[in-house]
């Protein structure tokens, strides 16, 4: 298990595109499993909807965790998504 | 700013090539649709440019004009005078729609196109009648002697005295003719020159009516022998109504199209009247009256055994459907003056309370508010013995009901016959029946066969379809929410796949998700799907699902469907960036909604005052999930 925070600093959060994109980079990853977390909840970073509905706005914080197959790859390009996107 | 709407057809026919140019015009909710000879003199980039016209494209060889909702009846209107064309009517457009059907299909939709308007006249009418009629009816009332009787039942008998007015009306409207002619050919058919329809069986109303001593109704003699027409009436009549104006209605329409002009105004109406009354009384008349005669000989044969009694159970409702059944007093009568048994009425009981048993069924199963609306009130006014609304307005027009009230009637009439009681009057059925049978347990077991095996036929074995044609409906109240949604259910289909079909969620042009001005979109990052490019400004679910997620900024929403389908709406591109303004949610997380339904009301002129295109992006965003995924665009 992987996992980094985040905090949103683009003005629109993750919404649809973003989230499209994410949702993709995350089905990726062979054999890992991407989780997102804002708050209490926790959602599978795969599932475009469930991303979308958790409404994620610039100044969330965010906790990013990756399951099984290359963490550590996994992590790091999703970090770097964050970073250039979000 | 109110549009000028004479100044926009005008516009609109200035560059169309004038109204010489059109073949025909019609218009939906929203469009101008135009058949054009010469496309060379159109001139599109002028009629882009007219105020009030929002878009145009071309489909099917038709021209069409945005022009909105609310709006484009109006200028139509204007268009039509100003050009002088033909009004095209929407009923061409059903037409053929519905040409696909087989045509017994047609012709009951069609009377019950008719029949529909008319309810509330003949809803109100036959509760009132069974209820005046039954009060009548008690002994040691003397109400059927009072002058409040008199008047009562005057009111109440109105609109079925006169039902072929009222149908020739809304005939003609149905059939696209002029409604004012319709009046003309349905009073005819009731004229007081001519025998009360009521009375043709009737030797003493002849005889009176006509000053004759023989009981034959007298002919007037066109021809010789070779052309006459009948003296008698079509009060309560349904069917020879409907024909009589269907016929008007071609003929008037044909005429409207080879009489010239400058004498069209008195020479068509002239010849359409005069032809359709002709046309009907010579032949659709006699034809009718030769099976009155006919299903009144049969009919007094079939009752004298249970078997038989079974089988005008079962026939009784198709003979109302044509205006047969008001000779059967005469069965009656003969019955009493006979034995002073009227064995007829547990019949005619069972098969009128059948069709109160499946119209009940309907109103209690359908979940569409109109036609539950007319399914309630008519299921009383049949259990009163009046079962004209609950046929044509209900029964018939989902045709499985009234087949499960043929076979309740049936069944019922098989038991009256087998146990043999009557009634000591005629007049009543139904519920009001009880004042004049002999015995009141059997009648009751009669009843409760007839009315419940229909119920239960009805109930199991209808379903309820959503009418094609989009018009909007009520949808069943849902839970919480204050108003209910018009559904409209979509016709296209723009997604499909092995987990099922996804419809438009608005009307207009629908483009590959390939073409959608929004790079993320086009590369189908979120999924495929397509972009419509919309011509209203309400999105509806594409399907029965539950809502999954709503944007806070309003303008998308995720609908979770069949098969775990996840389909994303999303009203615009950047639209993100107006942060909800101009966008109006009608739905919440978790909702469930049904195909049609509502889900978010948007303003167009918002989206492009704000500068983004508002293409309605419509993804299934796990179309990775599923084989064989297919998208159809207007291209």
């Amino acid at each position: 298990m992987k996992e980094f925070k985040y905090t949103i600093t683009d003005p629109i959060g993750i919404h649809a595109r973003p989230a499209g994109v994410l949702a993709k980079l995350a089905k990726s990853f062979e054999g890992a499993t991407v989780f997102l977390t804002k708050g209490e909840t926790t959602v599978k970073a795969s599932q475009l909807m469930k991303l979308m509905n958790l409404g994620v706005k610039a100044g969330d914080e965010v906790t990013i965790r990756v399951e099984g197959g290359d963490e550590e790859a996994a992590a790091a390009a999703l970090e770097t998504f964050f970073k250039e996107n979000l | 700013m109110a549009l000028d709407y004479r100044k926009c057809a005008e516009e609109i026919a200035a560059n169309i090539g004038g109204g010489a140019n059109v073949i025909s015009a019609a218009h939906c909710a929203t469009r101008l649709r135009l058949v054009i000879a010469d496309n060379s003199k159109v001139n599109k980039k002028a009629l882009e440019n007219v105020d009030g016209v929002k878009g145009m494209f071309e489909s099917n060889g038709q021209l069409q004009l945005i022009i909105g909702t609310g709006t484009v009846n109006k200028v139509f209107d204007e268009f039509i005078s100003v050009t002088g064309v033909q009004a095209g009517t929407k009923d061409d457009v059903k037409a053929a729609a519905a040409a696909k059907q087989p045509i017994w299909k047609q012709m009951l939709k069609t009377i019950g196109d008719v029949f529909v308007p008319i309810l509330p006249a003949i809803v109100a009418s036959g509760l009132m009648m069974g209820l005046v009629e039954a009060l009548a009816k008690i002994p040691g009332l003397g109400f059927g002697g009072s002058d409040w009787f008199a008047f009562l039942d005057t009111v109440a008998n109105t609109a079925f005295a006169y039902l072929p007015v009222i149908v020739a009306v809304s005939a003609a409207r149905v059939f696209g003719g002029n409604i004012f002619l319709g009046a003309v050919i349905g009073l005819l058919m009731i004229h007081s020159a001519f025998l009360n329809g009521w009375n043709v069986a009737n030797t003493e109303a002849i005889n009176s009516f006509f000053g004759v001593t023989d009981g034959i109704i007298p002919k007037w003699h066109l021809i010789g022998n070779l052309v006459t027409i009948q003296r008698s009436g079509y009060q309560g009549h349904v069917i020879p109504v409907i024909i009589a104006v269907f016929i008007m209605c071609k003929l008037e329409k044909w005429l409207h199209k080879h009489v010239p002009e400058m004498i069209d105004l008195f020479v068509t109406p002239l010849t359409t009247v005069l032809v359709t009354a002709f046309a009907t009384l010579w032949i659709v008349g006699p034809i009718f009256s030769m099976l009155e005669t006919w299903v009144l000989a049969g009919a007094k044969i079939l009752v004298r055994n249970p078997l038989g009694a079974c089988a005008m159970g079962a026939l009784y409702p198709a003979t109302v459907v044509m205006g047969l059944h008001h000779m059967y007093n005469v069965i009656e009568a003969g019955m009493l003056a006979e034995s002073g048994l009227n064995t007829w009425m547990p019949i005619a009981s069972a098969a009128n309370f059948a069709q109160f048993g499946a119209c009940l069924a309907v109103g209690l199963k359908v979940r569409n508010q109109k036609t539950k609306s007319v399914a309630i009130p008519s299921s009383l006014s049949a259990a009163l013995g009046i079962t004209e609304p609950a046929i044509f307005g209900v029964n018939m027009r989902f045709f499985k009901p009234f087949v499960a009230g043929m076979i309740g009637g049936a069944v019922g009439s098989l038991v009256a016959a087998i146990l043999g009681f009557g009634a000591t009057a005629y007049g009543v059925t139904g519920i009001p029946g009880y004042l004049t049978v002999s015995n009141p347990l059997q009648y009751t077991i009669v009843l409760a066969i007839a009315g419940g095996i229909a119920f239960a036929l009805t109930w199991f074995f209808w379903k309820e379809e959503t009418e094609e044609g989009a018009e909007p409906v009520k949808a069943a109240p849902a839970p919480e929410v204050k108003a209910e949604p018009e559904i409209v259910v979509p016709e296209k289909t723009v997604i499909s796949c092995s987990a099922g079909e996804i419809k438009a969620p608005v009307k207009g042009k629908v483009v590959s998700y390939t073409e959608i001005p929004d790079e993320t979109f086009a590369q189908g990052i979120l999924g495929e799907g397509v972009g419509i490019w919309p011509e209203e400004e309400v999105v509806r679910a594409p399907y029965d699902g539950t809502i999954s997620s709503v944007a806070e900024s309003k303008h998308a929403v995720g609908i979770t469907g069949p098969e775990d389908m996840e389909v994303l709406i999303h009203v615009g591109v950047d639209t993100v960036n107006m942060n909800g303004d101009g966008f109006e949610v009608l739905v919440k997380d978790g909702d469930e909604v049904k195909l049609g339904q509502p889900l978010i009301k948007f303003d167009r002129q918002k989206i492009k005052a704000a500068g983004h295109p508002d293409i309605v992006v419509t993804l299934l965003t796990n179309s990775d999930d599923y084989e064989d995924v297919t998208i159809n665009t207007d291209n």
